[in-house]
């Protein structure tokens, strides 16, 4: 019975914590510019903001900054994940892999600080590409655990040495079975990276340059400056679109648990 | 021997090296101009008919206090072409070599200024500001929810409207009415003038929802604040979402400030930040503005194009009588004004 | 030449694969640890560096070492702010834990092949950026908001409730984004204790109620532990929701140094601040550390 005391509870938990969402959701809909009484369905605040130019550029910015730090973070994470999981364990080994966690542990704040300083300090201008190298650097975390745990799933590699044994060379031992076995880690983690930077607003808040704006910049100058309505529909949308990048990950880390050798 | 990279190997490798200069050149073909602006301070049609006639786009940012921007400027995050700041900054900002004067004849549309706008105490000889547009501190308000419309500041202290007032979040329009409330000169470093105002913003404190330059406007409007210290442009936009919402000048008198069109030093753009200062001076192009941000325009041709009902708002051009009780901020030397920060973040943090 | 060179390439790649030599392991790690040392550490040892001198007027440096930074963040003055943010982070997670271990204990016991969906609900909603669900509170929580809306419609109060830019809102806000972080691990360590544990807890004539305090509660201490520590130390760093949905009485260390760095042109008083709370961060992660090691060490 103490079963059904907590599952209620936790429901009701659940409740809370999709609540906020789900108000916003409702809102998204709602004939009023201000959020205070329903009258009525609408969607045109989605229409205006699939109308809002600035808001499209908004979401193009965010989308290649996201698309460039997954890139960046899945190679360097990849290297390094081999390095650690597949060559003879050597001093140090470990330490990397603290060093790795890092940018997960540090509070967000502290990053962002910092790289200002020290952007700023060393001359290097705040552009997309500086914003882009910083993104991949809160991303690699996510790709190097995410693979490394694979390739460490993949019982030390004693696939690639059958396949040596055949007579493949040591790349296409790589590429024909490592690469292969390990890619719904790396595809899975390179989706974690491009939410984390998809996501990211505290890091880009400091050291966002003039004209790189991307959408959790917009929605905090919404918030800031406020009067603008579509605020409920943008918001929206990026919860769809986490849903969707968590769903895409899940269903790829999912098909490790049956695609397991 | 077998092959050992196949061919889409290298397809992949190459597209993959060729969408980085693909996405670098992507980014650097416009012409563009960066601009920094207050919030709510133009209006939405302004830059795309800049951008339509003059194919420069305009990277539009946005900031909440002056302090913010000059603090962006002086750290050296660079690249921006224009800003906007208040007069009192002008000094200070041409002191430290923040800013240029702007070439001799480069702005056809200097003319429409009208002349009480120019030569002013904060550039003398015209050479670093162009009026952008001015306006009033003063409180905001609900109609619906005061007991009766503001007359005083000292209603910013009425203890019935505990945890519904909102004051600005600079020391500036802070210390300056305080000072102002309690009869002290803008420009006193007396250490007991400066003990009596902080006891005063310190009282009021408990009773203040936020300290807020932005967020203040949406909480009129929904009702989640009665009173805000605010400018007198933000609250009549407010107006427009919410009928409620009026502005008042208080009887004890307040401050006028004149916002200012600069050219930051070391901007990449000037050109076109040229281009982007005389489109905004055009009448028409102001005067839409005007319209549409409720701050009043010191450009004299653009007034001429203003519907009547809003020229003769004393809420937007405050009439005589209103006037002589409003004055302009004091120019501070340095340590003077690190007094006024220090104070006003000790009355913050409480 | 182009078989030369192909077979240049394949005796790299072997070396590079193969890595039975230790040079072949930095190679490969050479990237990422550059990237980590330039868009990391570099920073972190500058701003730190950065903490050790003075500031002048408008935000001028003055080179000359000194701990005055460290001294004014803990005098009079700014010692409230820290203080305030301990409370507020420490009544945040006290409230996570409250809120998590009964769900952390729902999914390791009872949720069956519920488990993973139930982890990935939680997880959605601290993937979504923290503004997002910023202002989702600040709809509900307003004067006209949903709570209050409620509240009048059901006679409970006659006048909306002030929730909005209160203490109340800011711990509900960091509690609310935080939970993750707490039942994640406390999962994890329900997840350990081994089941027939609590049989043979029952089977000896312990209730329920016993077994759990006297069988559950105590194994799942690390989980508490490391729950606690992961979800106060980002408590200490936020600024948004203070921000957002405080008052001027929630006025935290986080809005202290975004302060310093974006208003205050303070940077070196900024870069204490942020200094202080990389300590208060590492001793965190060290307690975790040395739980953790002695914890598999009783294994």
């Amino acid at each position: 019975m103490r079963g059904r005391g907590l599952a209620a509870y936790s429901l009701g938990l659940y409740g809370f914590i999709y609540l906020p969402l789900a108000v916003m959701i409702a809102f998204s809909f709602n004939d009023a510019r201000r959020n205070v009484a329903w009258k009525g369905f609408t969607g045109r605040w989605y229409s205006s903001l699939f109308h809002n130019v600035e808001l499209l550029g908004a979401l193009a910015t965010t989308l290649e900054l996201a698309a460039i730090a997954a890139a960046i973070a899945t190679v360097l994470g990849l290297l390094s994940s081999y390095a650690m999981t597949r060559h003879a364990s050597f001093r140090g080994r470990s330490l990397y892999g603290s060093l790795f966690l890092v940018p997960l542990m540090l509070p967000e704040i502290v990053i962002g600080v910092s790289l200002l300083s020290f952007f700023v300090r060393s001359r290097i201008p705040l552009n997309f590409w500086s914003l882009a190298f910083a993104h991949a650097m809160i991303a690699l975390p996510y790709t190097t655990n995410s693979i490394r745990a694979r390739l460490l799933s993949l019982k030390d590699g004693r696939l690639e040495e059958a396949a040596m044994d055949l007579g493949a060379s040591d790349w296409q031992a790589f590429y024909k079975i490592t690469l292969p076995l390990a890619w719904p880690a790396i595809f899975g983690g390179a989706l974690l990276a491009f939410t984390v930077s998809f996501e990211d607003f505290v890091t880009s808040f400091f050291i966002a340059g003039i004209g790189i704006v991307t959408m959790p910049i917009k929605v905090y100058s919404m918030m800031k400056f406020g009067v603008t309505p579509e605020i409920n529909a943008l918001g929206c949308c990026l919860v769809l679109a986490t849903v969707l990048l968590l769903a895409a990950h899940h269903f790829l880390t999912g098909e490790e648990e049956s695609g397991r050798i | 021997m077998t092959r050992r990279y196949s061919r889409r190997d290298f397809i992949g490798l190459a597209l993959s090296a060729a969408a980085f200069p693909w996405l670098a050149c992507k980014r650097s073909a416009e012409r563009v101009v960066n601009f920094f602006n207050w919030s709510l301070y133009i209006s939405p049609k302004t830059l795309p008919r800049f951008t339509e006639r003059t194919g420069i786009k305009v990277n539009y940012e946005e900031i909440a206090d002056d302090e913010e921007m000059f603090a962006k400027l002086r750290a050296g995050v660079g690249g921006y072409d224009v800003v906007v700041a208040s007069d009192y900054m002008i000094p200070r900002m041409r002191e430290l070599g923040l800013i240029d004067p702007y070439p001799a004849g480069a702005l056809k549309n200097l003319r429409h200024i009208d002349p009480k706008f120019r030569a002013t105490p904060y550039d003398p000889d015209n050479s670093y500001t162009v009026p952008y547009m001015w306006g009033t501190t003063g409180i905001g308000y609900n109609r619906g929810k005061v007991k009766s419309p503001p007359q005083s500041w000292w209603a910013l202290w009425d203890e019935s409207y505990r945890g519904k007032i909102s004051m600005l979040d600079n020391a500036r329009d802070n210390i300056a009415t305080a000072l102002l409330l309690k009869g002290y000169p803008e420009t006193t470093t007396d250490p007991k003038a400066f003990a009596d105002i902080s006891e005063m913003l310190s009282r009021q404190r408990p009773l203040v929802k936020q300290y807020s330059s932005g967020t203040y406007i949406d909480n009129l409007i929904t009702g989640e604040i009665s009173l805000a210290m605010s400018w007198s442009g933000d609250v009549l936009q407010a107006a427009r979402e919410n009928p409620q919402l009026d502005y008042v000048i208080p009887k004890e008198g307040s401050y006028l400030w004149v916002d200012n069109l600069l050219l930051v030093r070391g901007g990449p753009n000037r050109e076109e930040a040229l281009q982007l200062i005389d489109f905004l001076l055009e009448p028409e192009v102001n005067a839409e503005i005007t319209s549409f941000v409720r701050y009043a325009s010191p450009n004299a041709s653009a007034r001429k194009l203003l519907d009547p009902g809003l020229l003769s708002d004393p809420r937007v051009f405050p009439p005589a009588s209103v006037m002589k009780r409003l004055r302009i901020h004091a120019l501070l030397p340095p340590e003077t004004t690190q007094l006024w920060n220090q104070t006003w973040s000790d009355i913050k943090l409480g | 030449m182009k078989r030369v060179l192909a077979s240049h390439l394949d005796r790299g790649l072997s070396w590079l694969i193969r890595g039975r030599d230790r040079r072949a392991s930095h190679v490969l790690l050479a990237p990422a640890t550059v990237w980590l040392a330039v868009f990391l550490v570099l920073p972190l040892a500058w701003l730190i560096a950065l903490s050790f001198i003075r500031s002048g007027p408008y935000g001028s440096f003055i080179w000359s070492f000194n701990l005055q930074n460290y001294a004014r963040a803990l005098d009079a003055k700014y010692l409230p702010v820290v203080l305030r943010t301990l409370a507020y982070a420490g009544a945040a997670t006290g409230l996570c834990l409250l809120l998590g271990f009964p769900l952390a204990y729902f999914i390791s016991f009872y949720a069956g092949r519920w488990k993973d969906r139930l982890l990935i609900l939680l997880m959605i909603p601290f993937w979504t950026s923290s503004l997002v669900a910023i202002y989702c509170w600040m709809i509900i929580l307003g004067q006209e908001g949903l709570l209050n809306s409620l509240l009048m419609t059901l006679r409970l109060i006659d006048e909306p409730l002030n929730l909005l830019n209160t203490p109340f809102a800011v711990i509900l806000g960091l509690a609310y984004f935080y939970l993750p972080f707490m039942v994640l691990p406390l999962y994890g360590s329900l997840e350990k204790i081994p089941r027939n544990y609590l049989e043979a807890s029952y089977d000896l004539g312990a209730g329920a109620f016993r077994t759990f305090f006297k069988v559950t509660l105590p194994l799942s201490l690390p989980g508490v532990v490391a729950g606690c520590i992961l979800t106060f130390v980002p408590c200490l760093g936020d600024f948004l929701t203070a921000s957002f949905l405080g008052g001027p009485d929630s006025y935290l260390l986080g809005n202290l140094i975004e302060n310093q760095f974006l208003m205050g042109q303070d940077w070196p008083f900024g870069a204490a601040l942020t200094a202080l709370l990389l300590v208060c961060m590492a001793g965190g992660m060290a307690l975790y550390r040395r739980l953790e090691a002695q914890e598999s060490w009783q294994r």
